[in-house]
């Protein structure tokens, strides 16, 4: 059969060609470091087995992406050979069906790919096999994994991989267009199906769009799957990636059938192979034009037969070969250059779809909590429109891929055309050529970078932004940007020329990317040794780009001496003529030197040299430079070295007191101080560990004898013995003197702490008492590799001892002086501020105690104070960034008067929001009585009325001064739930209180969009939370709900009494103990009514998910003037255990329903006629209420006490009218 | 400016012998180099277009030392290859200016009289916005011709030019090389006899790498007189003369099988003396009766 024989010979033919070997081995050895090194993000550093079914499913679905860069030749070549070599011809005129053709080729196309795929699996299993690993990592070997992977992953993967490549392919008759393809299912798989899934809030379409299971498979194993699951559980394909795999088998197989209907076996004139997407229409007139043409030429032709067209001699022009006819060829060739580029698929794909695509991430992502973000050019340009190349953590991925194609496609369009003779045979150097060509690509890649900078000025127009910061704009992208990309365009230049072959300089260009990202994987860390890797620049309002723009440009400058020589051997090896040979092109290189181009490399080894020079005198000598191996093998000194005085008892810190001088412009500080410390167990302290802070200059002294001192500098750790022991209630003085002078800059960059304006110093800074458990490896292989005791990573509740204490408090003065129009922050009440001597001081107190990291900043801020009875509350903020002083004051006051009510007494005088020079969004409490405010949450730009995105968060930051700053969690399962949930839900109630239950109503939706927090399922009730979903949505909405059953009042007198608890006996907040879930479990089971026990019990202990939905609602008047309104709702109850099996049970507490009038103008509900509770059962069930007025909306679990699920189960209730 | 070929020689890596030991001298006007498909034209084309480079050997033009200054020599150099593509979407008029900028006329107004005045030489001005996708054979080879000439070159270096061309369009080429021949070198080489009868002042005739003759094409024929018979026969009489005689050609003309035989005596019977053509020097120099194989040790 005529199939058989086009697949065989088809197989045959490329098995013979390199590619799909290097295609198989790229996945392999691929593969193999990928299962080797653990690349498997989890929510804890956990200890999956490498041949466990969690991880190779996630290898095959990585690969798969890998997959679709290296193989795409395969696809191409076998649907687009024909044309391409001109076989078409013969082959097409030959008794060949058109099913037949086009079957065998895919067939066989399909078999190699797979085959290609296998090198995944393979890759996994010798990931196993191959010694070097941990007995315990190995599970054992079970073929049913590899299968099921290869299987619901790779096939499918495959499928659809090739028949997309191959249609492509055969439409536009070029092999290379399948790479096309492969971008744009690339683009389709992991950018636009990651933002549909997760920012734009619908996760089941977004599990659709993505061809190659990323999303669909990858991103929900990683959060659906329990931990216990992802120990064990077998992949089979149910749920969303059974959708996927046959929604895109089902396009895959449309797609079949449009190529067979639209492919004819006809012959192609090259016009028409590319003029596919001109469509027909210009096919036509061009075509009567050739015929006009063809009609008079004809007659003229007959009439000179005798000599050519025209007898007189042609006239002669002056021909140069200076540099200003270079120069003119030059730009010839760019203009050409680029546009051929544009003018191409993957050249309109980059200016037309990606635009779109970014200008709807932009449009969508300026909203945070459903509050529009002010478009402050710093900020978008930070988070949107650009993309670090090494560092692809987004759809600017794309734009480095398309450079390496782009730069292949340059290279070889002569030789694709047939016209590399013509090209050779002119008078022109090769710089000429290769400098015109790199100039095309350049003048592509500007005009990508004009579209980005045209779409952040689209858009702050559009939200009426009006300080566009076109400097900004233009330096950030067409400087600093632009520059990465060329540095990654001369690398795709050079392979490309040295490795004279198509496929194979494209494969090596890919691999040599994908290795460049992966480099410190394989070993490769310093920056030096990392092409086109620099430490990143940054810009925030405040700092501006602080000290990041000196080692960007130092290690720039190295590296484009590095591209240029680069380019200077691609020079020398350019391809012309027909000698293939590697000594006959040696040979024509070495004919090639001349003065110019050994003038240019000496240019770029000088400023190699000299930059790599002071590169490494910054990263090796002023600094100290460790990589990875080299810090775990000092963490684990560390441990093994002081790890047993891990419990010692040391003297806590009773008061602190600083003098800083800044230096803000010279980038540095000095601070002197000293810690009272005071022994406050019941045994004498013998020993004093004390650890200095990495880079800066410690001195220091205690005020008692010391009879010996053990250092170990390099661990930062020493140990200083007491003459005589220090007794219990007994002080001594520590007294210190550091010198942060961070001069220079390191491998990851300047040290940005103290920057002109926008320092930010912390007590990280100052020495620190005893052994710190956070410096221990924390990765399970790493502990193994040093020989450590294999690590429980977090204890369950019930393993903390209760009496273990929190951290210390104390006293804490500062006086700092910094430069005169600056303003300096310490925690304290600011007692009095001067000048003197051209500098400016000021002086705090806390006579309260305090904790936690204590931290000064000094910027060019301006203040805005107010009170709230005697607590100072200020705000500190860049003098333009005026938008949310009055919602941080205000909610401030709110949260401090509710919860000093509910809880506990706000213990300090001071509440100090600080906005710190980070570009983040969002707050954080790290100290007691300050909420540092990172630059990002002060681009709000909200409404007068609602939700204002500002006061919410600082209701939440403010609320971790009782959570997390009074009542310290132990370091267990549960500990977020101490923290954040509470956090979240104290916050709730002020909302709630200062707002409206509507407002708060509307909150707890946004709250429920899958972004920033995905549904995770780690199959640990709440009282064990370690993930993020669970502390920052589940439990808040668990809390709240408990508190709306069982009283407001209930709940909190818990908390207070929990808070209560921990505080320790001494006054003043010392002594205090650590709380676990546990405590504040037990707290809640005495607050809450019997009734109400198995409700607690579900929430907490459990994990319970209840699912209501209102199916339809009517209403119909009744006679007494009041309506009736009936309900049809379904209700359901799961629990699920920890491995993830799901169980009904009935539902025993009472839901509430809710019935609503019309919505006013701006608002999106209207009086609430009706809230009671009902008893429901599992299944479907009707309800009926009657209530006062007309109803317009209602539904089951209307503020979503119960029922967590987006969206909102209030529907339209619609008009029933019974039959008179 | 004459062009010297000295000793030059190419071995393909699969052991093909290309280029063996030739030596040409090649004074300005029309070269013809005849041969057989595989004989090491297309090789030897190449390499006088600094496309390859060979084994051993020196090729001088002028003073110019082709393979130490190949840039120096493109400068001067026009070359049509055999086998070539363009580039589909541009139009004939922008990718002949863009060549003439490679060309080195930098100059606009200058370079567009060119441009126009080879368009119309090759009589593609009233199609020269076509995209060049959309030429038919003939009019691609018409432009890689003005590529050619582009910069009225001192050597240009033609490879099977007429293949490929009707016969009008083949007149038309043949004389606008002719007229070039008068200041130039023009190498042309090709396997279709009258191209080089009709032009050539000079040939050569290689096979297997190898210069069998060179010479003028009139006085090779000349040399030939007297020694080519003609006979029309019937096929079954074929295989009985071939065997008696050395036949050198068999043609069919008007339907009836003629052939062409050496011999320096006459044949015999049914046989009369033919004017010895090109086609027949090609002949005999191929199966050994003239040339350097006549010469060779048998």
């Amino acid at each position: 059969m005529k199939t058989w024989q086009t697949f065989r010979f088809e197989l045959a033919y490329q098995l013979r060609r390199p590619w799909p070997w290097l295609g198989f081995a790229s996945l392999f050895v691929f593969t193999f470091f990928f299962s080797r090194e653990g690349v498997v993000p989890v929510t804890l550093t956990a200890d999956f087995s490498v041949n466990a079914p969690f991880v190779v499913t996630a290898a095959t679905v990585i690969t798969s992406l890998l997959w679709l860069l290296v193989a795409a030749p395969i696809a191409g070549e076998a649907a687009a050979r024909d044309v391409q070599t001109r076989m078409d011809q013969l082959l097409f005129t030959s008794p060949v069906v058109k099913a037949e053709h086009l079957a065998g080729r895919w067939l066989a196309a399909l078999l190699l790919n797979a085959l290609v795929l296998l090198g995944a699996q393979a890759g996994s299993v010798a990931a196993v096999l191959i010694p070097g690993l941990a007995p315990e990592l190995v599970a054992p070997l079970r073929l049913g994994t590899y299968t099921a992977a290869f299987a619901y992953v790779a096939l499918p993967n495959a499928v659809v991989g090739t028949t997309v490549q191959f249609a492509v392919a055969l439409r536009s008759g070029r092999p290379m267009t399948s790479w096309f393809a492969s971008f744009v299912l690339l683009f389709l798989a992991v950018p636009v199906s990651g933002f549909v899934a997760m920012p734009l809030g619908f996760p089941t379409v977004g599990r659709l769009t993505d061809p190659m299971g990323f999303i669909a498979i990858w991103n929900s194993v990683l959060l659906e799957w329990t931990i216990a699951e992802k120990y064990t559980r077998s992949f089979t394909l149910e749920g969303a990636a059974l959708y996927n795999r046959l929604v895109w088998i089902g396009i895959a197989g449309a797609v079949w059938g449009l190529m067979y209907t639209r492919f004819r076996f006809a012959y192609r004139t090259p016009y028409q192979a590319i003029g596919w997407w001109l469509g027909r229409k210009r096919l036509r007139s061009t075509e009567e034009r050739r015929a006009n043409a063809a009609q008079s030429a004809p007659a003229g032709a007959r009439a000179t037969s005798s000599i050519g067209g025209g007898s007189a001699p042609t006239p002669a022009a002056a021909r140069s070969f200076d540099a200003r006819t270079r120069w003119l060829q030059l730009r010839r060739i760019a203009s050409m250059s680029s546009v051929s580029l544009l003018r191409s698929p993957a050249g309109l794909f980059l200016l037309t779809v990606f635009p779109a695509f970014l200008l709807l991430v932009v449009t969508v992502q300026l909203r945070v909590l459903d509050v529009s973000i002010l478009p402050r050019t710093g900020y978008l340009l930070s988070k949107y429109l650009t993309g670090a190349t090494l560092k692809p953590e987004n759809f600017w991925l794309l734009v480095p891929l398309l450079i390496l194609y782009f730069a292949g496609e340059l290279l070889w369009r002569e030789r694709d055309a047939r016209m590399a003779d013509a090209h050779d045979t002119v008078p022109v150097p090769p710089w000429v050529p290769l400098a015109g060509k790199f100039v095309g690509l350049a003048l592509v890649i500007l005009l990508v970078l004009a579209t980005t900078m045209t779409i952040g000025l689209f858009t702050q127009i559009r939200l009426g932004y009006a300080r566009h910061e076109l400097g900004l704009f233009t330096f950030v992208l067409f400087g600093l940007q632009f520059l990465d990309y060329l540095l990654l365009a001369a690398l795709a230049f050079a392979v490309h020329t040295m490795v004279n072959q198509k496929y194979g300089g494209h494969l090596l260009a890919v691999l040599s990317y994908v290795f460049l990202l992966l480099a410190p994987r394989f070993g490769v860390e310093h920056p030096l040794l990392r092409y086109a890797s620099s430490p990143p620049w940054s810009y925030t309002d405040l700092r501006g780009f602080g000290a990041s723009l000196g080692p960007w440009s130092w290690f720039h400058l190295y590296w484009s001496a590095w591209a240029l020589m680069l380019l200077v051997g691609a020079t020398l090896l350019w391809p012309r003529g027909r000698e293939t040979a590697i000594r006959a092109r040696l040979q024509q290189a070495r004919a090639r030197l001349h003065r110019g181009a050994l003038g240019l490399t000496a240019l770029g080894g000088v400023a190699m040299a000299g930059s790599g020079a002071f590169i490494f005198y910054n990263t090796n000598v002023l600094h100290v430079y460790r990589n990875s191996d080299a810090q775990v093998a000092l963490a684990a000194e560390y441990e093994r070295r002081f790890g047993a005085h891990a419990n010692e008892v040391q003297p806590s810190i009773v008061s602190t007191r600083l003098e800083a001088d800044l230096e803000p412009s010279a980038r540095r500080a000095t601070v002197r101080g000293s810690y009272q410390l005071r022994n406050r167990h019941q045994e004498p302290i013998r020993e004093l560990h004390i650890e200095r802070a990495a880079g800066v200059r410690t001195t220091l002294q205690l005020s008692r004898a010391v009879q010996r001192i053990d250092s170990a500098p390099a661990l930062g750790h020493e140990v200083q013995v007491l003459a005589k022991p220090l007794a219990p209630g007994d002080t001594l003085t520590l007294s210190f003197e550091v010198l942060a002078a961070p001069g220079g800059f390191r491998h990851t960059g300047a040290v940005n702490a103290i920057a002109a304006n926008g320092t930010h110093i912390t007590s990280a800074l100052l020495p620190s008492l005893g052994y710190q458990p956070l410096r221990e490896l924390m990765s399970p292989d790493d502990r193994r590799a040093a020989g450590l005791p294999r690590k429980v990573t977090l204890p369950t509740p019930d393993d903390v001892h209760p009496s273990m204490l929190a951290g210390d408090a104390g006293r804490f003065e500062a006086i700092v002086s910094t430069d005169i129009d600056q303003v300096v922050v310490a925690p304290g009440v600011l007692q009095r501020s001067w000048t003197d001597r051209g500098r400016r001081w000021f002086h705090y107190v806390s006579e309260e105690p305090i904790g936690g990291l204590h931290q000064i900043f000094s910027a060019r801020y301006a203040t805005a104070k107010s009170r709230w009875r005697d607590v100072e509350i200020s705000v500190f903020h860049h003098p333009a960034h005026t938008q949310q002083v009055d919602r941080l004051t205000a909610s401030a006051r709110a949260t401090l008067e509710y919860f000093s009510t509910q809880f506990a007494p706000y213990p300090y005088r001071f509440l100090q929001f600080v906005e710190q020079p980070a570009p983040g969004m969002g707050m954080g409490v790290d100290g007691s009585g300050v909420v540092t405010v990172l630059e990002g949450a002060t681009l709000f730009n909200a409404p007068a009325r609602g939700i204002d995105g500002s006061f919410e968060i600082a209701a939440h930051e403010v609320a971790h001064q009782w959570w997390g700053g009074m009542l310290t969690p132990a370091f267990a399962e549960g500990a977020i739930l101490l923290s954040e949930s509470l956090a979240w839900y104290s916050a709730m109630r002020v909302i709630r209180q200062e707002k409206g239950q509507e407002a708060l109503r509307q909150f707890m939706q946004t709250m429920r969009n899958p972004s920033p927090w995905p549904p995770i399922r780690t199959g640990l009730p709440l009282l064990r939370a370690i993930d993020p979903y669970a502390g920052y949505r589940r439990g808040p909405f668990a809390f709240y709900a408990l508190s709306e059953y069982a009283g407001e009042t209930a709940v909190n007198t818990a908390l207070q009494r929990l808070i209560a608890q921990h505080r320790g006996a001494a006054a003043g907040g010392s002594m205090r103990t650590l709380a676990t879930t546990r405590a504040l479990y037990r707290e809640l089971q005495t607050s809450v009514p019997d009734s109400l026990r198995s409700l607690l019990h579900d929430l907490f202990e459990t994990t319970t998910f209840w699912h209501f939905d209102t199916k339809a609602a009517s209403a119909r008047p009744l006679a007494s003037g009041q309506w009736e309104v009936t309900f049809d709702v379904s209700a359901r109850k799961v629990r699920v255990d920890t491995s993830g099996k799901e169980t009904e049970v009935p539902i025993r507490e009472w839901v509430e329903l809710a019935v609503f009038a019309a919505a006013g103008p701006g608002e999106v509900l209207g009086t609430r006629l009706y809230l009671g509770r009902h008893q429901l059962r599992a299944g479907t069930q009707r309800v009926t209420v009657v209530v006062n007025g007309k109803p317009a909306r209602g539904g089951v679990d209307p503020y979503n006490l119960l029922d967590w699920e987006e969206g909102d189960n209030i529907e339209a209730i619609g008009d029933k009218r019974s039959p008179d | 400016m004459t062009l010297r070929i000295e000793h030059v020689s190419k071995t393909y890596a699969n052991g093909v012998h290309a280029v063996r030991n030739v030596s040409l001298r090649i004074e300005p006007g029309m070269f013809g180099l005849l041969g057989p498909n595989g004989a090491g034209k297309s090789t030897l084309m190449r390499i006088l277009a600094t496309l390859q480079s060979p084994d051993s050997g020196s090729v001088q033009l002028g003073d110019l030392d082709l393979l130490r200054n190949p840039d120096a020599v493109r400068q001067r150099l026009g070359y049509l290859p055999q086998d070539f593509g363009v580039y589909p979407q541009v139009s004939a008029e922008a990718l002949l200016d863009h060549f003439a900028v490679l060309e080195g006329m930098s100059a606009r107004g200058e370079r567009r009289d060119v441009v126009e005045a080879l368009l119309r030489r090759v009589n593609l001005w009233d199609v020269r916005k076509q995209k060049l996708g959309g030429y038919s054979g003939g009019m691609r080879q018409r432009f890689g011709v003005a590529v050619a000439l582009l910069g009225n070159p001192e050597l240009l270096i033609v490879d099977e030019p007429t293949a490929g061309l009707d016969p009008a369009e083949r007149v038309r080429f043949l004389n606008l090389l002719a007229e070039l021949g008068e200041r130039s070198v023009i190498l042309l080489s090709t396997h279709i006899v009258e191209d080089v009868s009709e032009l050539c002042t000079q040939m050569a005739i290689i096979d297997h790498g190898e210069i069998l003759l060179e010479d003028a094409p009139l006085t090779a024929m000349q040399q030939l007189r007297g020694r080519i018979w003609r006979r029309v026969v019937q096929r079954s009489e074929l295989t009985a003369i071939e065997q008696g005689q050395q036949v050198i050609s068999t043609k069919l003309f008007g339907g009836r099988l003629v052939v062409h035989v050496h011999s320096h005596e006459h044949p015999g019977a049914g046989f009369e003396p033919a004017e010895p053509d090109l086609e027949d020097v090609y002949f005999c120099t191929m199966a050994g009766h003239m040339g350097a194989r006549a010469l060779a040790p048998a």
